[in-house]
């Protein structure tokens, strides 16, 4: 399901200590690593995969794979903007309700003043935006704890949001924007660019480096002379700007937008990043992992559902699913 | 004017002096009124029981905690180091104690944190896109020079022995520690081939330049690579001392207090 600890193991043995420096194999290791570290969440979807495709007959259609992955899409995009959040140490409650303000916005800009989609959508993308980075300075200006910032932005950007819609219709949009998140084409391909744009951003830039070492050792961070407060404003930015992505994307595949929306996507996303073996206590983890996290979930969503199991019934299996994921990071940390 | 001279030749040897520094918690006196002097090119130990108040000292000086009071020159010159990346900028390395790298990154990475190389060109200068090749080279060069045997780079610095991982947190200070290189406890949980190890590592600081601040509880240590030594008790200087002029045992008791001591 997670991976397992590829170098905690054997501290002692593992590295190696030869004096010629071998320099071809340098990046082949690392990506073999990293490949390592996937491969094994992967092998866990195609596993559950297969188990529902033999229990159950109507599964088997592609049809049912098209809709895992549209299911998947937008959540996922949600959860990559947690995924950096997360690694960084932080934790960001309050995606569900940007999710809801965002898309009342737009719903707003549209049908209201009927923007164009360009300008609706940028509006959109910028307000995300602006309520993360407002998570992030408050976090750093009070020192209050981000479970309780993001508490407090989860209940007062949901009211924000309820304000902002009481007495408007927001739906009829234009066409032109029901392009964006209908079918299941379009939200695939936002979700892979989403997850290959934060993916090099976390692996190739300074900022996203410094994402896995302030989540690794605070303290040795700020030693090193690493920004901890202008990284983090930003990390949450990225939370913001992903939450409100996907909301532009299910207001347009609903053709309607309302406050409601968005309720505990923050929680499916931290699930998804968790059982794709993002660490909860931050430094490890990347955005490959979170979207095999989310097709895992829609995967015993939708499974569950084909065998006529009700929601209830799922929300329990997801739970264990977490409890079990979150498990085998505790225990791998405790073996180092 | 000559007396202006002479004073002002005195002053240069001294690569750095910290006046007066205190640290307080509350009523707690973690550091009360220190002076330090360091002269260009020796080895000072900084020797104290445990709690005696040497890591708040080096964290006063370079920094990383606020001071209650004191000031600092380099090189003669009043400076403000307010923060870890203040000291870098004048040229001070620092290794902190237990401190020293994130585990959940790259030995390069760990080289380099707070100081990446980012691309010489439009997605480095923009986008802040770095050039790991360029930092993986140089962090080979560097270890071949200090003789470090370290070839997986790119694995987490959590894979590595504690002499390993202090060998690299050393090498940080030669690559960018341009004056000053101060070392809390670097020998500090290593066993004893591998604490000799990190101490020829110490030793050759000095080869490249730098001024070296040093603590340690190991007397064997300050007799053999230090020139001069402080002995912190309870957050007060208590003695400072020409390492030839002193033994272990007379250390110990300044250490302890059993014999009393004026500052020299
Ligand atoms: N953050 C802090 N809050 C309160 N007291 C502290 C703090 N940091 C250090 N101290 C106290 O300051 C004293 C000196 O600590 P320290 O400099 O770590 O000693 P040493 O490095 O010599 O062992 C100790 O009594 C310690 O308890
Ligand atoms: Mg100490």
């Amino acid at each position: 399901m997670t991976n397992t600890p590829k170098n905690s193991s054997t501290p002692n043995s593992s590295p190696t200590m030869t004096s010629t420096p071998n320099s071809s194999s340098t990046n082949w290791d690392a990506m073999k690593h990293q490949f390592m570290q996937i491969w094994q969440v992967l092998a866990a979807l195609v596993l559950i995969y297969m188990v529902f495709f033999i229990l159950s007959p109507p599964f088997r259609n592609i049809d049912t794979l098209l809709s895992i992955f549209g299911q998947a899409s937008i959540l996922a995009i949600l959860a990559c903007g947690t995924t950096v959040v997360l690694i960084s140490g932080g934790l960001d409650l309050s995606v569900g309700s940007i999710f809801a303000v965002v898309g009342v916005v737009v719903g707003i800009a549209l049908a209201e003043y009927e923007l164009p989609v360009y300008a609706a959508v940028l509006i959109g993308l910028a307000v995300g935006t602006l309520l993360g980075a407002f998570n992030g300075i408050v976090q750093v200006v009070t020192g209050v704890p981000a479970f309780i910032v993001t508490l407090g932005g989860l209940t007062a950007y949901k009211g924000f949001a309820e304000i902002l819609a009481s007495g408007r219709d927001l739906s009829r949009f234009p066409d032109s924007f029901k392009v964006l998140g209908s079918g299941y084409l379009m939200p695939m391909i936002i979700m892979f660019g989403a997850a290959l744009i934060i993916g090099l951003f976390l692996t190739k830039t300074r900022l996203g480096n410094h994402t896995f070492a302030i989540g690794g050792n605070e303290e040795v961070a700020r030693l090193s002379g690493v920004k901890i407060a202008k990284s983090r404003i930003y990390y949450y930015m990225i939370g913001g700007l992903m939450a409100a992505t996907a909301a532009i994307l299910e207001v347009s595949k609903l053709n309607f937008a309302m406050p409601a929306r968005g309720q505990s996507y923050e929680l499916f996303a931290i699930a998804a990043v968790v059982i794709g073996g993002t660490s909860l206590f931050g430094g490890r983890g990347g955005v490959g992992k979170t979207i095999i996290g989310m097709l895992i979930m829609q995967t015993i969503n939708v499974g569950l559902a084909y065998m006529g199991v009700g929601t209830s019934v799922q929300r329990i299996a997801i739970g264990a699913i977490i409890i079990l994921a979150v498990y085998w990071d505790v225990s791998r940390r405790r073996s180092r | 004017m000559e007396k202006n001279e002479i004073k002002h030749l005195q002053k240069a040897k001294n690569i750095l002096e910290a006046r007066g520094i205190s640290k307080h918690y509350g009523g707690i006196k973690a550091l009360d009124d220190v002076d330090l002097v360091l002269r260009d090119g020796e080895v000072l130990a900084v020797v104290g029981d445990n709690g005696a108040g040497k890591s708040t000292l080096v964290k006063a000086i370079t920094g990383a905690i606020s001071r209650t009071s004191g000031t600092i020159l380099f090189d003669g010159e009043e400076v403000r180091i307010d923060s870890p990346t203040d000291a870098k900028a004048v040229g001070i390395e620092t290794v902190y104690q237990d401190l020293a790298l994130v585990n959940e990154i790259s030995i390069t990475k760990n080289i380099f944190l707070g100081r990446e190389i980012v691309k010489d060109n439009i997605l480095g200068r923009v986008f802040g896109v770095l050039d790991f090749k360029k930092m993986d080279t140089e962090t080979r060069d560097l270890f071949k020079k200090l003789d470090i045997r370290i070839a997986d780079i790119y694995r987490d610095a959590q894979a590595f022995s504690g002499g390993q991982r202090q060998a690299v947190a050393l090498s940080k200070t030669v690559l960018f520690g341009k004056r000053i290189a101060i070392l809390d406890e670097p020998t500090a949980a290593l066993g004893v081939r591998e604490s000799k190890m990190a101490m020829d590592l110490v030793a050759s600081l000095k080869d490249h330049g730098l001024s070296v601040i040093m603590i340690t509880h190991n007397m064997q240590h300050v007799m053999n690579y230090c020139d001069r030594v402080m002995v912190l008790r309870l957050g007060r200087l208590v003695a400072v001392r020409d390492v030839k002029d002193v033994d272990g045992d007379t250390l110990v008791g300044l250490i302890t207090g059993a014999n009393k001591s004026k500052v020299a």
